[in-house]
């Protein structure tokens, strides 16, 4: 492997990188996908429902993930387990460390996607994993005729407060604005729920407790106090997984990496597909395209149009 | 070999267990357990009798997890001749799972 020449290396398996996968092999290109989560699809696997995929309605994420890869694997797409550490120019190829290994290739589609932004209060690390979560479909079982905190104001927040409200016997639903910017038929459903308080104009301040979560230190308007939880569940948005492109290709203050729909970034080819990319909405549906439109340029990149 | 678990068995199929026991805290709604029960599946192939595989469903049994602070799924707990002797919280890939048992044998 370390002395082949790819065409392009995909980074990531989510949509994104999959779709590209699908469309790299329609393309005849010699490629691999590195994906740093084993058997990965992305943070689709973490949504309970998603009802927006035109022709696949109220899909479960995790199997809509698993029909994405198995269309790629069908078509013979290769799977390299792994974390991109550098990417290092050389004259017209790039060279990629992956898990100490080296890649060489003439394009990198980027489609590393976006992680969990984390809230960053003292005990969100010590209690992370004993009550502190980011994914209400993974760990809301241990919650049940419980109490549990969700943090934040978007789809998702609104999603897994709706979601543990089904179980849970009470959740507290902690926004930092006045309103949320979760779409209407979320907050539709949400306020059908009886056992969902919402506070908004709150900030949690610090996640307390022994052994698990036991409390959080809230300020409301101003004012400080304790709020008794089993659990806290942060869905404070995402940020991109754009690191190791610092100094390569040109990145928004949020990190996101700056690119068009072609996805062509300011770094010669390399193409930047899905959430990592400067785009006005990140779902499902507009990183699969991505994905497509990477492709093309990397073929056009590539003198093949 | 692969063993439904639960709290009324826990003791006599992991803590009274000699030998390396990998319990797995699960759940049937969380996307990374689904991703490492076939893992899970090849490792008992790979290492036959020398290890046992406990499923502990947190859907059905919170008090296990709350037992052994199991805050996240998927979680791994090994134990040897009944004591912890590691854990391995989130998805992991087969090889991890592979070191640490062969840390214990």
């Amino acid at each position: 492997m370390q002395n082949k020449l790819y065409d392009t290396v995909i980074i990531g398996s989510g949509p994104a990188g999959l779709c590209a996968a699908v469309y790299a092999k329609r393309a005849e290109l010699d490629f691999i996908v590195v994906e740093r989560e084993y058997l990965g699809t992305g943070q689709i696997a973490e949504s309970e429902c998603v009802d927006n995929y035109l022709g696949l309605y109220a899909e479960n994420g995790f199997d809509l993930g698993e029909k994405f890869r198995s269309h790629a694997v069908a078509l013979g797409t290769e799977f390299y387990n792994g974390e991109l550490t550098e990417i290092i120019p050389d004259n017209d190829i790039y060279k990629l460390i992956v898990s100490e290994n080296e890649l060489l290739s003439k394009t990198i589609i980027y489609a590393a996607g976006a992680k969990h932004r984390r809230l960053n209060v003292k005990g969100e690390d010590e209690f992370s994993g004993k009550g502190v979560s980011y994914c209400a479909i993974c760990d809301g079982a241990f919650y049940k005729g419980k109490t549990v905190v969700v943090v934040g104001g978007g789809d998702t927040a609104l999603s897994e407060a709706v979601y543990l409200s089904e179980t849970a016997q009470k959740v507290y639903l902690v926004h930092r604005r006045d309103s949320f910017r979760a779409n209407r038929a979320l907050q539709s459903r949400l306020s059908s729920k009886e056992n969902i308080s919402i506070m908004f104009n709150s900030q949690i301040e610090e996640i307390i407790g022994k052994e698990t979560v036991e409390q959080v230190k809230i300020t409301c308007n101003d004012k400080t106090e304790f709020l008794k939880t089993d659990g806290v569940f942060v869905a404070v948005g995402t940020t991109p997984e754009s690191e190791v492109l610092k100094g390569i290709a040109r990145l928004s203050p949020g990190g996101y990496v700056f690119a068009k729909e072609d996805c062509a970034t300011t770094a010669r080819g390399i193409f930047a597909a899905g959430d990592v990319r400067t785009k006005l909405l990140r779902q499902v549906i507009t990183a699969a395209a991505d994905g497509a439109s990477a492709v093309y340029s990397v073929e056009k990149y590539l003198g093949m149009h | 070999m692969s063993v439904n678990v639960d709290n009324e068995n826990f003791d006599k199929e992991v803590l009274k267990t000699n030998g390396i026991v990998l319990a797995d805290f699960y759940s049937e709604t969380c996307g990374p357990c689904k991703r490492v029960s076939p893992v899970l599946a090849e490792l008992e192939e790979d290492y036959g009798d020398k290890i046992k595989l406990a499923k502990i469903n947190v859907n059905l049994d919170a008090k296990l997890a709350r037992k052994y602070v199991v805050g996240a799924v998927p979680t791994i707990v090994f134990f040897k001749d009944g004591e912890e002797s590691g854990r391995i919280v989130g998805a992991a890939n087969k090889s991890e799972y592979s070191s640490a048992i062969d840390k214990m044998m």
